[in-house]
């Protein structure tokens, strides 16, 4: 297991292990892809190492926005939510960190977030909360074993049908998500860390 | 349904895309119905299959190899409409039983290249643990001869597994409530 930093509500920053299109051999349809689907320059280098495959990158940031942020259904809060609970179930610090700082905005709440980041999936929260990350964790750890018992919990919170799928969806994109930022680079050290980060 | 066609390849939502044939979801089913609700997320998905399983230029990474590698995620998750689809394609190209056996049961067998023992080995390491992976794990890749984009392509293939076995997940268990 590699050591990384902890979970935390601040910016972290990724680091790809190979080379990114901007390092190498960006055609200008690579270049303008990446132009038009990395948030941020900061978060540049991960959208710059999955350009490789310019296609794919276009078709996956298209379905996250879809799984995100589609009319009705699941509340953007829940879906960050499972997006949260996925990420850190899957040990993700990054996925996790970015989208704590927009469920905490969603809800004007950073405390249950930031107690979720801490201490782990099982710390103690609301039965709506609990609903939402139960079915998030199971779902990313043993989706095998998942059966309608699992969803029945949402369901006494009140979700409906096309609320479950959507947060199917986003667990789902999450667990892509997870896979992608822990196995093709990692979390730069904690500013001022000494290499036991 | 969307009738704007944007600066996309994907085809717009249809009821017997990939997802829909994996789960045997027909639109006359309460399941069936909801997809259409969302057929951004169901065009898109589809997208992302065709464009990791039947692109253009395959590179350095063959049908065959893409296949055996959704075969091995789906044996991982105990998937098993994805065991059956990925199979049949494999059959379809001609590979033999012995080695749809192995890649389900050990992906260090005889019948596989080292090429492909390296290939399943990080799929395992994708599916079951991606916190333990180091460079060290991406080294191993690159010193059997794949390239950044080989290397970004088994990690999605892989990864877009990840999600579209989950949907799937999801899609039962609604089902099974009706």
């Amino acid at each position: 297991m590699p050591t990384r930093r902890p979970f935390t509500l601040d910016l972290v920053l990724w680091q790809p292990w190979l080379p990114t299109v901007d390092e190498v051999d960006a055609t200008p349809e690579q270049q303008a892809l990446v132009n038009e689907v990395a948030p941020s320059p900061t978060g540049r280098p991960y959208y710059a190492l999955l350009a490789h495959e310019p296609l794919a990158l276009r078709e996956r940031t298209a379905l996250m926005k879809a799984a995100m942020y589609s009319q009705g259904g699941a509340t953007r809060a829940d879906r960050e939510l499972a997006a949260v609970a996925a990420s850190r179930a899957n040990g993700c610090v990054h996925c996790a960190s970015v989208h704590a700082r927009l469920y905490a905005q969603l809800t004007k709440d950073d405390a249950t977030i930031r107690r979720l980041l801490d201490e782990g999936v099982d710390t103690p929260l609301g039965d709506h909360e609990r609903a939402v990350v139960d079915y998030a964790v199971k779902l990313s750890l043993t989706p095998a074993t998942v059966t309608a018992q699992d969803v029945a919990p949402l369901r006494r919170v009140g979700l409906s049908d096309l609320a479950i799928l959507d947060l199917t969806h986003v667990i789902g994109m999450f667990n892509w998500a997870n896979q992608l930022f822990l196995t093709l680079g990692e979390v730069a050290p904690e500013p001022g860390a000494t290499g036991h980060a | 349904m969307s009738q704007t066609q944007e600066a996309s390849v994907t085809p717009l939502f249809a009821a017997d895309d990939v997802i829909n044939q994996l789960a045997t979801i027909t639109a006359d089913t309460k399941v069936g119905a909801l997809r259409t609700h969302r057929s951004e997320v169901a065009r898109y998905a589809e997208g992302s299959y065709y464009a990791l399983f039947e692109p253009d230029d395959f590179g350095n990474v063959s049908r065959i190899d893409r296949d055996l590698i959704a075969l091995r995620v789906a044996a991982l998750t105990e998937s098993h409409p994805l065991i059956t689809w990925h199979q049949e394609r494999l059959r379809h190209a001609g590979v033999a039983e012995a080695v749809l056996t192995a890649v389900k049961s050990n992906p260090h067998a005889a019948q596989l290249s080292l090429r492909q023992q390296a290939l399943l080995s990080h799929v395992d390491r994708l599916t079951n643990a991606p916190a333990t992976a180091t460079a060290a794990h991406i080294a191993k890749l690159t010193a059997v001869g794949l390239t950044p984009r080989d290397i970004v392509v088994i990690s999605q293939l892989t990864a877009f597994l990840s999600f579209q076995l989950r949907t799937l997940v999801g899609l039962r268990v609604l089902a099974e409530e009706e």
